[in-house]
């Protein structure tokens, strides 16, 4: 997995790319949000698009990074679920603790309703 | 600290993945993940199958593996995870085996109860169940941990 970030409207937007399977995945998102946290950054978007499919490791990434930023007063939102990842969010149920949206845009104003 | 004499014989000594026909082996570190989904991928591929089915055997056997590295092998680099994959009539079969000390991988309480829903670990086996047709697992006590998959094609 390679993990870029940006801003737009004070959210953070990060695209993580590739598969997710476990291993040093699991750090590289952990330190960016831990880095984002400490800078007052605490508004953050996943933009799942070029996600290819992520096992039970790549789940357990964004559980761990929407516990961390409630735990900061922050949260964590979904942008551009694909269809493998979708149905994994709903075999697990996980579809009920996130908020997802259709696209980046959506979920950048969503902090701003 | 080693001395830089021992820490090379030692790193030379570090076993690799290895490949023949249908199988690969690698030592217990997670670092290795790439090379069997990389190896899944090609012989899928040859085998004429989809991205969709392709991506549901990769992320089963992603989990297997990432098991029997943790929890079999206990990330022992010295212990091997070996992947083989077998095509038959309808379905692929695929079997993966570690050199542990047996576990069982279904000994976890079931992750979509409210309770464990917020869990970061613990629902790998339930993932896997739901996209293969068939999941089996043999554990033997000092002798490792077997565990075979199958998918309809």
């Amino acid at each position: 997995m390679k993990l870029s970030a940006l801003e737009k409207n004070g959210v953070v937007v990060l695209e993580p790319k590739g598969k997710i399977m476990g291993g040093p995945d699991a750090t590289i998102l952990h330190d960016k949000l831990h880095e984002f946290i400490e800078n007052g950054k605490k508004k953050v978007v996943i933009d799942m698009a070029k996600v290819e499919w992520m096992n039970s490791t790549g789940l357990g990434i964004l559980i761990s990074g929407l516990i961390t930023l409630r735990n900061n007063r922050g949260e964590l939102r979904l942008a551009n679920v694909t269809g493998k990842i979708q149905s994994l969010l709903t075999i697990t149920k996980l579809i009920t603790a996130f908020e997802a949206f259709d696209s980046v845009e959506d979920a950048v104003k969503s902090f701003q309703d | 600290m080693l001395q830089p004499a021992l820490f090379f014989r030692m790193e030379s000594k570090m076993k690799k993945p290895t490949i023949i026909g249908n199988s690969i082996r690698i030592p217990s570190s997670q670092d290795y993940l790439v090379d069997i989904d990389s190896f899944l991928e090609g012989i899928l591929r040859g085998y004429g199958m989809g991205e969709s089915t392709i991506a549901d055997i990769a992320i089963s056997v992603t989990e297997i593996v990432n098991n029997s590295i943790i929890h079999g092998n206990k990330s022992d680099i010295r212990k091997e995870v070996s992947v083989s994959i077998a095509k038959r009539n309808s379905e692929i079969e695929i079997t993966i085996t570690d050199q542990g000390e047996g576990f069982d991988p279904t000994a976890v309480e079931n992750p979509v109860e409210d309770k464990n829903l917020m869990r970061e670990v613990g629902r790998g086996i339930f993932i896997v169940k739901s996209l293969m047709d068939s999941v089996t697992i043999d554990a033997k006590k000092h002798k490792g941990t077997q565990v075979i998959l199958t998918k309809r094609i």
